[in-house]
């Protein structure tokens, strides 16, 4: 069997990739600093929009800085990255496809002329 | 991950001539590489399970931003940054350590590998305090989900009229001074709320509410004075915003006004004379949360002798005023004149700061006589008609900036379904804190594990899982927080 073939106590030949210390405390320095910036961004008033994009693209950074070196999927194989990436390509079809309809949805009144929808401002009509 | 775990403490035969490994790598599998790479995939279909998991919140809660943004821009200020930011630092420190306790593992290192799995539990733990500290709090101020979302403060720090009528640290709610006329404590604490946030130039709110029964009584004790507390009896406080004010207001001449422990019998014979009220109209008002009050069988605006309302300039108001006939009567911040029994109701008044609204500020309450309503058939045209009690408040001198909108509206009361976004802050941070929680458990199993001895460079798999999944617990905080608590 493969009992030759590999030396697990041979640091070139390890089951997988050890992570420098260099690569861990710079990770976790960037992911640290990024979150200062995050919380100084919301404090600037870009407008609603521009705030959520910028929140969102600094998390997405972090995220992908945590995925990349302390799940090491930079150094994984390529199939984990495939089966991870897929699911989030899911995630992402799952909210479009819902937000694309859910438009539909809104305000959606079936008139019963016994029954009319109540008024949203003044007195419910008085019955005559 | 747990699922990861294997045979700990086997003493079957390993086969496959590996003797010298790792114990812990179980004969079906070829070698220890075979069994990580096993295990590796295991975990990584886990957690993109995982990712599927949370995203149906995230659908819900990307639904509605995206219909109910007021909401989000509402509500998020209830929520503390500070938390959030700490307990994101501290997720992110424990990746560290998690992916450092990694390294170790695979490099035989033993106490580094014990020290980096106790600091990951500690963070772990530490995230749960925090949570819990910022989950308290929200139980005591009523910040919470669905129809318990009923906060005592509102997002602008200003104390709010909750709808159950209570306060944070009592239920009786309102401490009651009668020799000042005056609330010592309580929710009916002077604040700016406004309830028409929308509408310009009416800033001043009202809640009207009906209390039937008896309001407070005192407990006095042998010394004759008040012992600890009062009792809050009521039997119902609910708005009536909706409702006729004939509903409410029992009476209507002065001189039922003047007897308030009498019955309302007269109410039926002039149920027609009152317009309804209207919720996005204010009624009377004066500066710095006044309270206009009725006595509890008074009538509002139509006694006999006259109605017309003195309220029309905020000058009148200092010092505070009464109808002419006594049937209405605002004194400072009095709401309750001598309702001690029997039925009452006022319309709680809560107004900004004087000087906001400049010297032109003009308060206009017109009582009308008892004119029955025009039947409208659309509702809707309803809103143009003239009001019945202070239609127009003010009229801004400038238009407010953003600033200023998003400034009242977070001062103001929470919008409609408010309570949506803590039920979907709930459901988020609650099932991620169950994975941190889930996590604590599994770094206590690594611990004992690696004091043991167990990991080796050839066997370090449950190591490099666990961190796995303390990653991506971490990556989910990393878009909750701004999600949630960062919300511009």
């Amino acid at each position: 069997m493969a009992s030759t073939t590999h030396d697990h106590h041979d640091d070139d030949h390890r089951i997988t990739h050890t992570a420098s210390i260099k690569v861990l405390l710079s990770t976790g320095g960037s992911l640290l600093f990024l979150t200062i910036v995050t919380v100084l961004a919301t404090k600037v008033d870009f407008g609603a929009n521009i705030n959520l994009g910028v929140a969102m693209f600094i998390a997405v950074v972090k995220a992908t800085l945590v995925v990349l070196f302390f799940m090491h999927l930079r150094y994984d194989k390529i199939f984990h990255t495939v089966v991870f990436v897929s699911a989030i390509l899911a995630a992402a079809l799952f909210v479009g496809f819902t937000l694309m309809d859910s438009n539909q949805y809104q305000d959606t009144n079936i008139w019963n002329p016994e029954h009319p929808p109540a008024a949203p401002y003044g007195p419910r009509p008085t019955a005559p | 991950m747990s699922e990861q775990a294997h045979a700990a403490g086997d003493d079957h035969d390993h086969g496959h001539g590996h003797g010298e490994t790792s114990p812990f790598i179980q004969h079906h599998y070829d070698d220890a590489q075979h069994q990580f790479d096993s295990g590796k995939f295991g975990i990584w279909l886990f957690l993109a399970q995982e990712v599927l998991f949370f995203s149906a919140l995230f659908v819900a809660y990307i639904l509605y931003r995206y219909h109910h943004p007021e909401i989000y821009s509402y509500a998020h200020k209830y929520l503390d940054v500070k938390m959030g930011a700490i307990n994101t630092a501290v997720l992110i420190f424990s990746s560290l350590t998690a992916a450092w306790a990694v390294r170790c593992a695979q490099l035989n290192q033993k106490k580094g590998l014990i020290l980096c799995i106790v600091v990951t539990l500690g963070c772990a733990c530490t995230f749960l305090v925090v949570k819990y500290f910022e989950y308290t709090h929200k139980v005591h101020e009523h910040i919470l989900f669905g129809r318990y979302f009923d906060p005592c403060v509102s997002s602008g720090g200003n104390e709010l009229l909750t709808k159950n009528n209570e306060c944070p640290g009592s239920k009786s709610t309102i401490e009651w001074d009668y020799g000042t006329a005056k609330p010592v404590a309580g929710c009916f604490a002077a604040v700016g709320i406004d309830m028409d946030r929308a509408e310009e130039g009416i800033q001043a709110d009202c809640t009207v509410f009906e209390v039937t029964g008896e309001l407070a009584r005192y407990k006095v004790g042998e010394d004759g004075k008040q012992k600890e507390g009062k009792e809050w009896v009521e039997k119902s406080r609910k708005p009536i915003a909706h409702r006729c004010v004939e509903e409410v207001f029992g009476h209507d001449n002065a001189d039922e006004a003047a007897t308030p422990h009498a019955e309302s019998g007269g109410a039926a014979a002039k149920k027609e004379e009152f317009p309804c009220w209207k919720p996005a109209i204010q009624p009377a008002v004066c500066k710095d949360g006044w309270f206009f009050a009725w006595s509890c069988t008074g009538i509002l605006c139509t006694a006999p002798s006259g109605g017309e309302g003195p309220f029309d300039t905020l000058d009148k108001c200092a010092g505070g005023r009464s109808a002419k006939d006594g049937a209405l009567k605002a004194e400072g911040t009095a709401w309750i004149s001598d309702c001690a029994e029997g039925r009452g109701a006022g319309i709680l008044v809560e107004y900004g700061d004087h000087a906001e609204r400049g010297e032109t500020t003009r308060i206009k309450a017109e009582c009308k006589g008892p004119t029955p309503p025009p039947v409208v058939a659309d509702p809707l045209a309803e809103r143009a008609n003239p009001l019945v009690l202070g239609q127009k408040a003010v009229r801004p001198k400038h238009q407010p900036t953003t600033h200023e909108l998003h400034e009242r509206e977070a001062a103001g009361p929470p919008p409609e379904h408010t309570n949506m976004f803590f039920t979907i802050y709930f459901a988020m941070t609650g099932l991620h804190g169950v994975h941190v929680l889930f996590g604590v458990f599994v770094f206590i199993w690594l611990l004992i594990r690696s004091i043991k001895g167990h990991f080796t460079p050839d066997y370090f798999g449950p190591v490099d899982f666990a961190a796995l999944y303390w990653h991506i617990v971490d990556l989910i905080w990393i878009f909750l927080f701004p999600l949630l608590y960062l919300i511009h």
